[in-house]
């Protein structure tokens, strides 16, 4: 008898789960039930407190249940165990900024297979993603940094670039971009052969020992393209240490209020970025539009700022490109309000 | 002259040392740039934070244990002190965060010592659930930011000189950080604790047998309870450090360290399973690996390499020098049994 209820029971688990995780239609459940979650690469950095506010404001806007949860490090191991978490717990979307894109394709692929929603971001070369959002190309972007660097090196000398992890998709693809555009406007400008792109593990002492070195090692370098957020400002350390303010140089992307001494005392000219509030919202209602079922086609408007006109990146159906890049200056480094 | 020699094989330090030379002659073969005043200056700086942590490694493993906390309990530590600092607009110097952060250290150290000494428990286990515990009060209770600006007291002290080494060619300076003498009166400390007082000699014999040492009279309680207390405010002194030379703190970037500490203390013979061990091998152990560690680009060796290099560099060092002293004690051994023949 207690076999059978318990044979019954089992059954039963077992319908009602492959119920529960039958991909239906991607709206089922009515909007207010709808879970959106935003995993960014861990939850200390600034840049992605910077995104909790704009996924912060987009859940107050909508009313719909989404929101931020990160990792306490960096790791792309931790990473992979909270998505997988969220897998169990059955939510809508995940909006995912990956530290490793490649080892996290099998778990995002237990995501789409579990019928979640996958939008990831600064995340181009992923495979299992719904959509991945760009704040704009990362070529262009690479370009801009360069503009940047250029204009603080007067647009000749050895340089090199830096990024967190030769792993890292979008930063590499910036230096990339970086430097493809460094061939083709500035002739006088060269890029380090012996040491052309290294690491700074997204830790900014790190960023500042490995810059130390190189200055050591090529006392012609003249310039270091930062891409990651701790990389310009740490490298500005080892330029101000070393004594080569005004013989060294160097931009990437940074927070404005974490780099206002910086700037405003010269030995940075400038850095880039885009708006890490304004790429979470933009996450989330592209999501929502995903859930909601609506088509996603190239000049899709988001209602946000930025993310107005994106189009598909060339040759690719999944990747979505925004305009979203601003340079920041002594001048209006305090006008951002983060 | 022979036995000085043969003396001088069977110790550890002796060969780390070989390897120091071999590493800065290799370094400077590659790059010129090893023996210039400024890289050495860069490289004792570079010494202080990991050269802290070991002393309150080196001390948990002769003791017979392994602490994996003391980068989240600096972390915790320095993150809290800081914290406070800015958020009363502190103006003043050093001196107040410095003691703010041993007491600090103390406490958290008072946690894993309690865990360790009154409940005899693994250390190893103890430290690696504190170790999350630290981390945890650190994101959830204090909801732990980077925070960019830091009490003028505090970035002044690390910013602040000994001397400034220029190097004559380059014109590249370094300097040679205040924060230093901070690491050589904790050595000083540590060497007067372990060799000239009863603690460091209970210390020794703890690791070597804990029941022959409580025997022997020691209070294995006490010992082991000053001894975390001792290590959390070490560690606490590296993290507050940190930040002061950093001129930021960051409650993340710290973690993960504890490996590349151990590994340098191991490396310097000091015996995992506890009991023996110097100081001088400990520290010869961290230099040499805060050299490898910050030596990769002058050496030449390419990004995608760096972590392999490391790797590979650890695991046959501590295989040499664990062999050699293997031998020598086989050796000593067979001479032994031979004599009682």
């Amino acid at each position: 008898m207690r076999r059978t209820l318990a044979f019954v029971l089992v059954l039963l688990m077992v319908f009602s789960m492959a119920a529960c995780s039958s991909p239906a239609g991607k709206s089922k459940k009515s909007e207010s039930e709808w879970e959106i979650v935003v995993v960014p690469k861990d939850a200390s950095n600034p840049w992605f407190i910077r995104m909790e506010v704009g996924v912060k404001e987009f859940a107050k806007e909508t009313g719909l249940n989404v929101y931020q949860k990160g990792t306490p490090e960096i790791d792309a191991t931790l990473q992979s165990q909270l998505i997988q978490d969220l897998i169990a717990a059955k939510v809508d979307a995940i909006c995912v900024v990956p530290v490793d894109p490649g080892s996290l394709e099998p778990v995002l692929k237990q995501a789409r297979d579990a019928g979640i929603v996958v939008i990831a971001h600064e995340g181009a070369s992923l495979k299992n993603v719904d959509y991945d959002i760009e704040a704009f190309n990362n070529e262009q972007y690479g370009a801009f940094i360069m503009d940047n660097l250029a204009e603080a090196m007067g647009e000749e000398g050895l340089y090199t670039t830096m990024v967190a992890h030769v792993t890292n998709a979008s930063h590499n693809e910036w230096a990339d971009g970086g430097v493809k555009h460094q061939k083709e406007k500035y002739p006088n400008m060269k890029l380090l052969e012996e040491e052309p792109r290294v690491e700074s593990e997204d830790n900014g002492d790190v960023a500042y020992q490995k810059a130390k070195e190189l200055f050591k090692k090529y006392p012609d370098l003249k310039g270091i393209m930062g891409t990651s957020s701790y990389d310009a400002p740490g490298i500005a350390r080892a330029i101000q240490e070393l004594g080569l303010v005004g013989k060294a140089f160097t931009s990437g992307t940074g927070m404005p209020a974490a780099n206002a001494e910086l700037l405003k005392s010269g030995i940075v000219k400038s850095l880039t970025l885009w708006d890490p509030a304004l790429a979470g919202k933009a996450m989330c209602a592209l999501a929502v539009k995903v859930l909601r079922g609506e088509e996603i086609k190239d000049h899709l408007d988001l209602s946000v700022e930025g993310y107005t006109d994106l189009t598909f990146k060339e040759g690719s159906t999944t990747v979505l490109e925004g305009k979203g890049w601003i340079v920041i200056t002594a001048e209006n480094v305090d006008s951002f309000g983060f | 002259m022979n036995r000085i020699m043969k003396n001088l094989m069977q110790r550890n330090e002796f060969y780390i040392s070989i390897a120091i030379v071999a590493l800065s002659i290799a370094i400077q073969l590659r790059s010129g740039q090893f023996f210039t005043s400024n890289n050495i200056v860069d490289l004792l700086s570079a010494l202080i934070v990991p050269g802290l942590f070991a002393l309150g490694a080196f001390m948990v493993i002769v003791s017979g244990g392994v602490d994996v906390s003391f980068p989240a309990l600096a972390s915790l530590s320095m993150y809290a002190t800081t914290r406070i600092l800015v958020d009363t607009n502190y103006q003043g110097g050093i001196l107040l965060p410095i003691v703010m952060s041993l007491c600090f250290g103390a406490i958290l150290g008072a946690v894993n010592g309690v865990l360790i000494a009154t409940f005899k428990l693994p250390p190893l286990i103890v430290t690696l659930g504190t170790s999350s515990v630290f981390k945890g009060i650190m994101q959830g209770v204090l909801n732990a930011v980077q925070i960019t600006v830091i009490p003028p007291g505090m970035s002044s002290f690390g910013t602040a000189a000994l001397f400034i080494a220029t190097n004559p060619q380059s014109g590249l300076t370094s300097r040679m950080p205040v924060a230093f003498l901070a690491l050589v009166i904790v050595l000083l400390i540590v060497y007067f604790v372990l060799q000239h007082t009863m603690y460091g000699r209970g210390l020794y014999a703890i690791g070597g047998n804990e029941v022959s040492a409580y025997r022997a009279g020691f209070n294995v309680w006490l010992i082991k309870f000053l001894l975390y207390v001792g290590v959390g405010m070490i560690s606490s002194l590296a993290g507050l450090i940190r930040v002061c030379m950093m001129t930021q703190a960051h409650p993340t970037n710290m973690l993960g360290m504890e490996m590349m500490v151990i590994a340098g203390v191991v490396l310097g013979g000091t015996a995992i399973t506890g009991g023996s061990g110097t100081l001088t091998g400990c520290m010869l152990g961290t230099i040499l690996l805060v050299m490898v560690e910050n030596s990769l680009i002058l050496l030449g060796v390419p990004t995608f390499w760096q972590g392999f290099f490391l790797g590979v560099f650890i695991i046959v060092g501590m295989g040499i020098s664990a062999l050699q002293v293997s031998r020598a004690i086989k050796a000593r051994g067979a001479l032994t049994r031979r004599v009682q023949q």
